[in-house]
């Protein structure tokens, strides 16, 4: 017998009018107002929303993503307006798919990302005529991780910060620049004057150096 | 299974971040789900786009973006988005299933099983392009059927060079091949330049099929051509 889990089937109404505590996320609020969370106590407002259909959580989870989603997507050249459809649908689809998170597999933070990454990649297909009809297999890189991934995949947001601090600034810049940038190698071979051959080979540097201080000494 | 060729590091932080071309997109992934070394190493990327998500400048969103997103959670998924996420529903469906139109799957190896990171494909069926060497189309997803498609080489036979320039791209899915350098075998993943003039010829007594992505867009009609060329030493 096949047990597909399902997302949260009837997600519950939301009120017209919303209530006064949601009004954190109605107004702008300047930088550094959202508190500083725990992976944890993030993976516990994913499970309010999924079990509960908790709106507190939701609002809180909106309030710090929504807006860095946003951030995310007009850094990579979407325009504005755009930019503020995905990041309302990235929110849609995390409530809709609170069900399915696994916190063994990977923090909320990344699964956020890879819902917004996934939605520029689909908003971009479409705008090249090339409609895509279901979910394919960007969609599917997160499941199906053996125990072994799991056991990694749990700790590696924390461990992964903790790199991405000790890494050389031009490195941790790389990186950066690699999921921000729309044209991160030309862009960088052309400030600093280096052919594109010579971005790649720092880019896999970068990687590498990366994957030493979370102990993959692989080559 | 032995893995010994994987995707170099750019290929995934590309592919974490979302800048790979559907085509290898598609074959460095199913390389992932196959690599539990390159698996981990694209979740770790994967993390670290969440972290660099997590501690960019927040940009403001409409007064109203919160109450949209509440609305449009209150009416059905009209775009079947939480369907969609589900595991295809591929095996015993009904009782009066199969064959290639309908599964998406071309006749495969008796015993292997079907590759894991190709769930959500639809490929058409076997077709001849000469002794010993038959290929499938890719139907779906769309965007990578333009230049995605499937090989399956009889033993002891060449594999085609299928490019004039660009790179490009197989990941093995059965059976094995020897390119003159190193075996490559199930799971194994090459990113060759045009450059680059070797003749992978299969090992063993089944057949290689590979999994294989060409940079941009490409005519079959023109595979088609090549393809029998090369066989014929054009």
């Amino acid at each position: 017998m096949t047990v597909v889990r399902q997302p949260l089937a009837e997600p519950r109404a939301p009120r017209r009018a919303l209530p006064a505590y949601l009004s954190i996320v109605s107004k702008n609020h300047p930088e550094g107002t959202s508190l500083p969370l725990s992976p944890d106590a993030w993976v516990a407002m994913v499970r309010a929303v999924a079990d509960e259909g908790d709106r507190q959580a939701f609002a809180a989870l909106f309030k710090h993503f929504a807006p860095r989603v946003k951030s995310y997507l007009m850094r990579l050249g979407l325009a504005e307006g755009v930019a503020e459809d995905l990041a309302q649908e990235t929110m849609v689809n995390l409530w809709r798919k609170a069900a399915s998170f696994d916190p063994a597999h990977a923090a909320v933070s990344t699964w956020v990302f890879t819902i917004a990454r996934n939605l520029r990649i689909d908003h971009l297909r479409r705008k090249g005529n090339q409609p895509s009809e279901h979910d394919d297999g960007h969609g599917l890189l997160m499941e199906d991780a053996g125990p072994d991934e799991r056991a990694y995949a749990a700790q590696c947001e924390i461990q992964v910060r903790r790199a991405l601090e000790l890494l050389a600034p031009e490195q941790a810049q790389v990186l950066r620049r690699s999921f921000f940038d729309e044209q991160p190698h030309a862009r960088i071979a052309e400030e600093l004057g280096i052919p594109l051959g010579t971005v790649k080979s720092r880019v896999r540097l970068a990687v590498r150096h990366l994957r030493r201080l979370l102990g993959d000494h692989a080559p | 299974m032995t893995i010994s060729h994987h995707p170099r590091d750019d290929v995934l932080l590309d592919l974490a971040a979302g800048r790979l071309a559907a085509g290898p997109a598609l074959l460095a992934s199913v390389h992932a789900r196959t690599c539990p070394q390159c698996g981990a190493r694209l979740r770790a990327l994967e993390a670290a786009g969440g972290v660099l998500l997590e501690s960019s400048p927040p940009q403001p969103l409409r007064a109203d973006a919160f109450a949209r997103v509440m609305e449009r959670i209150a009416a059905p998924a009209v775009h079947g988005a939480a369907q969609a996420a589900l595991p295809p529903l591929a095996v015993g469906r009904s009782p009066a299933d199969p064959g290639t139109a309908e599964t998406g799957r071309p006749d495969w190896p008796e015993g292997a099983p079907w590759p894991a990171g190709l769930d959500g494909c639809r490929f058409g069926p076997w077709k001849w392009i000469a002794p010993g060497m038959r290929w499938s189309r890719l139907l779906a997803p769309p965007e990578a059927a333009a230049n995605v498609f499937l090989l399956r080489i009889g033993p002891g036979r060449s594999l085609p060079s299928h490019t004039h320039g660009g790179v490009e791209w197989t990941q093995v899915l059965h059976g094995r091949f020897h390119d003159g350098h190193a075996l490559f075998g199930p799971g194994d993943f090459d990113a060759a330049d045009g450059s680059i003039h070797h003749q992978p010829v299969v090992q063993g007594t089944d057949d290689c099929i590979c999994l294989a992505a060409v940079d941009g867009r490409l005519r079959f009609d023109g595979l088609l051509a090549r393809l029998a060329g090369s066989l014929v030493g054009l």
